[in-house]
Parts: C-alpha cells; sequence; structure tokens
C-alpha cells in the first residue's frame, strides 16, 4: 500500500491555475472542463441529448419545486439524512477519531440512490419514458431499478457477464425489482464493456430514454450533475460533523473509480484548505500494470467515454483493462473532476490492495459489527494502513459507502481459514 | 468510400482487401485504426477491432501500412478514422504528420464532435490533413450551418440514429438531412452507417448525397470465412460493383430529376 505518485506526474498544463477551473457546484465549468479534464467526447449522434440534459439540469435543479421533490424522496423514501457515527472501537485501532458517514444506511446499501433519484426526476421532466444504465457492483443498477420504480420509467441495466457472475445478489434484487438485466460479453464483461454498450444503445435511442450515468464520468454534463446530486453526503457531513464536534474534521477518506460519492462527501470541503481528502482507489494484487486498478500511479491522461480523464492505458492509447476484487472499483478511468482535484494536489490519491481490503473487512467486522462493501474498504484499508498520515487528536470522516451483504460469498471465499 | 478496421483479421488480408475494394469502384479508401473502445461501431465492427487488436495491430503499424499501400500504387484517396484516445495520446500534431508522410488526405475521429474539433482541425491545416466533420438527423439548425461552413473534404452523413451495422431500412430523416445540407453547402456528402442495400445506395444519391460510405457490410462477408477471409475477396469486390452502379442509378436519376 502506499500513496500514488500519479499526483507527482501531472505536467504544468495538467496542473493549471488552481481553482481557476473547478466548477461551482451543479454548474459546470466551461465546456465542462475541470482543469483540462473533461469536455465531451462523443459521436454527433449523442450531442443533441447531452445539450438538452444539460439545459434540463440547469432549468430544473436550482428550482425549489425540485429540490422540495428531490429531498423529500432521499429523505422519505431513502432515509436522508444517513448517520454519521463515532466508531469509537475502529477509532482506539487506528489510533484517531474515526467517524463513518453511514451510506449504507441509505436505501438500496450505498449511496447510488441520491443520483439515481435526482437523474430519474430530471429523465421524468424531460418526457423520457425509458432509463437505460450500467452496473458492475449492482449497486447502481438496483438504485436505478428503484428510481425508475418511483417515477414509472422502464429501466434497462448493461452488466458486464463476469460481474453478474460475481454480483449474482444484485442480478436478482434487479430482476425482482423489474428491472431488464442485460448481459454484456464483449471486451473482458467488465464496467468498461458495460458503458460502451449502453453509450451504443443510447445513441440508438436518446430521444425516448435517458442514460443514467452512476458515476461522476462520461461527457459533460454527467460529471457536474452526478456530482450535484451526491453533494448532499457532504453537505450532511459538514453539519453533522460542526454538532457533534463543533468544527470541521482533519480529514475526508473515500474510496473511488469514477469517483461519485468521493465527490459528493468532498465538494463541501474543496475551499476548506485545512481539511486533508483522501481518495482510495483500488490496488488490485498489486502494481504490476496488469492486476491494478490504480490509474493515478499507473495510468495518463486520456480520452475514455467522452471524457478526458486520469486512464489506464498502453503505449498505443488502448485502454487497458483495470483489475480488483471490488467490482465497483474496477473501471480504468478515474472522473474528470476526482483527475483535476489529484493532479492538482487538492486531494491526495492512494491506493489499497486486495489483501489488504479484505483484512479491512475483517478488522470492520469484529470491531463495530459492520459488513463493508468492497469498495467501502479501501477507504478503512487506508486509514488501518496510513496511521502515520494522521495525528492523535485528528477527526477523520470515512465515507463508510456501501453494505458489504452482495459481497460475503466473496470475503467468506477469502478468509476461509482465518475465521 | 469504403470503411476496414486494419488487421482485421491480419493485416496481409486487410491490405489485400483495400486493393480489391479500390479495384472494384471505391473512390475513397477509409483505414480505421482498431480501438479497445469503438463506441460509436456496432457489434460487426466491435469484434473486428477485437480481433485486430487481438493479433497485435497499432496505431503505429496502421500508418506503416498505409504507407506501403502507397508505395503498391493505390491511388485513391485515403481517410484515416481513429477514435480520438489514440490520436491524443500520440500527439495530435505528431498523429496528423504521420498520417501525410504515410499519404493519407484525411482523418476521422468517430468521437470528437465540433465543439472538441478545434485542435485537432489547427493541427491538420497545418499538414494538409482535413478534419471530415459529421453530422446526423439529431444536429440542430444552427449546429448544421457551423459545421457545414466549417467542413473540408466532404461532410460525414450518419445515417441513422444509433452505432454503425447493416441495416435494412432508411429513415426518412437522412432524405431530410441531406437536403438541408445541400441548401447549405456545396462540400461534398458522403453518407454512412447502416448502408448495405442498392436500394438504399439509389434513394441517398437520387436524394443529393455525393457517395456513401459501407464498413460493416463488407466485414460480415468476410467474418463469415475468417480461417480463410481471401477466400471472400470476390463477393466483396462484387458487393463493392453493386454499390458502385447503384451510385450512378442514384446520379442518373437525380438529373432526370
Amino acid at each position: 500500500m502506499g500513496t500514488g505518485p500519479g499526483a507527482e506526474t501531472g505536467t504544468e498544463a495538467v496542473r493549471g491555475e488552481e481553482g481557476a477551473a473547478r466548477a461551482e457546484p451543479g454548474v459546470g465549468s466551461a465546456k465542462g472542463r475541470f482543469g483540462i479534464f473533461g469536455g465531451r467526447y462523443v459521436s454527433e449522434t449523442l450531442v443533441h441529448a447531452l445539450t438538452d440534459l444539460e439545459d434540463a439540469f440547469g432549468r430544473h435543479y436550482p428550482t425549489e419545486e425540485f429540490q422540495r421533490i428531490f429531498r423529500g424522496l432521499l429523505r422519505d423514501y431513502g432515509g436522508r439524512p444517513t448517520p454519521l457515527y463515532h466508531a469509537e472501537n475502529l477509532s482506539r485501532i487506528v489510533g484517531f477519531k474515526v467517524y463513518l458517514k453511514r451510506e449504507d444506511l441509505l436505501c438500496g446499501g450505498s449511496h447510488k440512490l441520491n443520483n439515481s433519484i435526482g437523474q430519474a426526476l430530471l429523465a421524468k421532466r424531460m418526457g423520457k419514458r425509458r432509463l437505460i444504465t450500467e452496473t458492475a457492483a449492482g449497486q447502481h443498477g438496483v438504485s436505478a431499478a428503484m428510481a425508475g420504480n418511483i417515477l414509472g420509467l422502464e429501466t434497462e441495466v448493461f452488466m458486464g457477464v463476469k460481474d453478474i457472475a460475481r454480483q449474482e445478489g444484485n442480478v436478482k434484487r434487479m430482476r425482482l425489482l423489474g428491472a431488464k438485466v442485460k448481459p454484456v460479453a464483449t471486451g473482458e464483461g467488465v464496467l468498461k464493456d458495460a458503458v460502451s454498450e449502453t453509450l451504443r444503445e443510447w445513441a440508438a435511442c436518446s430521444r425516448t430514454a435517458h442514460y443514467l450515468m452512476g458515476s461522476t464520468v462520461g461527457p459533460h454534463p454527467f460529471p457536474t450533475i452526478v456530482g450535484a446530486f451526491q453533494s448532499v453526503i457532504g453537505e450532511e457531513i459538514r453539519a453533522q460533523i460542526l454538532e457533534k464536534e463543533g468544527r470541521l474534521p482533519d480529514a475526508i477518506v473515500a474510496c473511488g473509480s469514477g469517483g461519485s460519492n468521493a465527490i459528493g462527501a468532498f465538494r463541501p470541503f474543496l475551499d476548506e484548505r485545512d481539511v486533508r481528502l483522501h481518495f482510495v482507489e483500488g490496488g488490485g494484487e498489486s502494481l504490476d500494470a496488469d492486476n491494478c486498478a490504480a490509474a493515478f500511479v499507473l495510468g495518463r491522461p486520456g480520452v475514455l467515454h467522452g471524457a478526458l480523464m486520469q486512464l489506464l492505458q498502453d503505449e498505443h492509447g488502448q485502454v487497458k483493462p483495470s483489475r480488483t476484487r471490488a467490482a465497483g472499483l474496477n473501471y480504468p478511468g478515474r472522473g474528470p473532476e476526482i483527475s483535476y482535484l489529484c493532479h492538482s494536489g487538492r486531494v491526495k490519491a492512494g491506493y489499497a490492495f486486495d489483501s489488504e481490503v479484505f483484512e479491512a473487512v475483517k478488522v470492520t467486522c469484529r470491531s463495530e459489527g459492520l459488513i463493508p462493501a468492497l469498495e467501502t474498504a479501501h477507504a478503512l484499508a487506508y486509514i488501518l494502513g496510513h496511521r502515520e498520515e494522521f495525528d492523535k487528536g485528528d477527526v477523520v470522516v470515512v465515507n463508510y459507502s456501501g453494505r458489504g451483504d452482495k459481497d460475503v460469498e466473496t470475503i467468506l471465499r477469502h478468509l476461509e481459514g482465518e475465521i | 468510400m469504403a470503411h476496414v478496421y486494419y488487421g482485421d483479421p491480419t493485416e496481409e488480408f486487410s491490405a489485400e482487401l483495400i486493393r480489391t475494394l479500390a479495384g472494384s469502384g471505391v473512390d475513397i479508401v477509409e483505414v480505421g485504426i482498431p480501438s479497445s473502445d469503438p463506441t460509436a461501431d456496432g457489434p460487426v465492427f466491435t469484434a473486428a477491432c477485437e480481433r485486430a487488436l487481438k493479433g497485435g495491430m497499432t496505431p503505429r503499424r496502421c500508418i506503416e501500412g498505409i504507407a506501403r499501400l502507397r508505395e503498391g500504387g493505390l491511388e485513391a484517396p485515403i481517410v484515416v478514422t481513429s477514435y480520438y484516445n489514440v490520436i491524443y495520446s500520440t500527439g495530435v500534431g505528431r498523429f496528423m504528420a504521420e498520417v501525410r508522410k504515410a499519404g493519407a488526405q484525411a482523418v476521422i475521429s468517430p468521437d470528437v464532435p465540433f465543439e472538441e474539433s478545434g485542435e485537432l482541425i489547427a493541427a491538420g491545416r497545418g499538414e494538409g490533413i482535413d478534419v471530415i466533420l459529421q453530422v446526423t438527423p439529431t444536429t440542430d439548425g444552427a449546429r448544421l450551418g457551423r459545421i457545414a461552413g466549417a467542413a473540408r473534404g466532404f461532410i460525414y452523413t450518419i445515417n441513422v440514429e444509433g452505432v454503425t451495422g447493416a441495416r435494412d431500412g432508411m429513415p426518412e430523416s437522412a432524405l431530410e438531412l441531406i437536403k438541408r445540407l445541400k441548401a447549405l453547402t456545396e462540400t461534398p456528402i458522403m453518407v454512412g452507417f447502416g448502408i448495405s442495400r442498392r436500394e438504399q445506395v439509389v434513394g441517398l444519391v437520387s436524394a443529393g448525397a455525393d457517395g456513401v460510405v459501407t464498413g460493416s457490410a463488407i466485414a460480415e462477408i468476410y467474418a463469415r470465412r475468417l480461417d480463410r477471409p481471401e477466400e471472400t475477396l470476390g463477393a466483396i469486390s462484387g458487393f463493392a460493383k453493386g454499390i458502385k452502379a447503384a451510385c450512378a442509378e442514384g446520379n442518373a436519376q437525380r438529373k432526370v430529376a
């Protein structure tokens, strides 16, 4: 485990003028750029759908009515605000004060519902009849199916065949909720391929369907929109920590690949220079390029799925498949905003190896009685493995992004013999 | 114009295929650099890219292949098609210089819409390479005007809402788009995506298209004999000649009308 040298490898152009190009929450920067990252690299066929979406977001999101319905659903259906839990036992183990932002308690079991409800509301207002989306760990697919049902929209979820095999529980939940699960066998049969297939589908049906992008990735305006809907996490952290501690936290730690739970937790703190922000990506088995998902260590800026972002790729510019046991972190690109924030130095990029992640699951189960998702356990592994980066008096918030029921089989297989 | 993903299933076959096409009525050759993530392509071309990459094809070898085709006497204009990351990764300026040196005339990057094309166009201009812009039935009027005004070489009109791949029908919106473009510009109009049938071609050309692009329909023919693709060259030649004849028929109808 370590912190990636990636943050130091950015070119001067990448660093840019700090803050100058940062997107305001809810409003994309010029042409959807975060520093050099972002943009809208899609076939002409999709341009109209993206400009329509940008218009709709600008028209509806700021209104009192939209906010009332969105916040109301998050509260009454989703269960927000989610608690900020002082994990005393875990705190004793690491030697500083740890709070868990309990997104696992959001209905559906992860932070994904925040974004799904927001986008489904937008889609409904745009007169769309159908939601199409992709999922890896299945958490986003489940939340999209839930949001689709609330709003009377058909939901179709593209999912890599390899992910279908390893996230069987969530596939069953999606089917039970009435979503169509479409297996994707191209490429490696994982998230990257599912995103490509959803983009292809969208090119053919964008007049009637909305692509409910699951993370802060993709062409403008998706990174901006998803970040805005997820910012509710950070807004709550801010209010809750002020209430409990009377001050802001010293650090916030979040896992990610596209970055939606991290951006959601970080956005309200970007201008608070004393709040350190840590982003933890999937280290996979090792930093060997064929067994890893740590794009800030092994990648460089490149274009995939509509945006310029930090990207795992070979020397020819072909995208390299990522590898990690956490399906939800198994994506070769980092979203434009988290790419920018890590390159500019505002966010520190780190990673955790699979073995450390399983160990963190065990520690969290035993100390707190909580089974974290494998994705979430990356953030926990980071604080367990990097205690030297935090002082004894520090208050550290870990975005506890999802529960691990979906991973129980995988975890048990791995820990067999140890428990 | 015919689109070939270079290196599928082998480099030798692609070179032979391009020569066959050029000798069967194809006026412009579109050489595709295989991509790991061809998001604007349907299943036939996605599979073609996967086979070519598995066979070890790289952007550099594609460009070297183009240079060899030129040295071997191929005279047809060549358009190089590449998803943007390969171009970005190579360096936009260097990519343009390399395709010019190899003997190509134009570049298409299917995931670079007009708004993101400034750097490509500027670098292309420096090397005398046209960046081909695409329009679709979903392109609104104001953008259509701007794109038509900036277009060099020809305008690539995407015939359908969707990805590449042969289809039976042809949407009315494609014919309307050609008419809208004709009123805006004298730049030639090439129509692609979903084209494989004579009636489609006659309809498009009689409506004002200057030519059509076929790609997946060709790959479908040789993909049936991947063990010995060279045995399909006769059938592919026949297909290309048929499309060419349909273009002539469409042209004749336009003149009568």
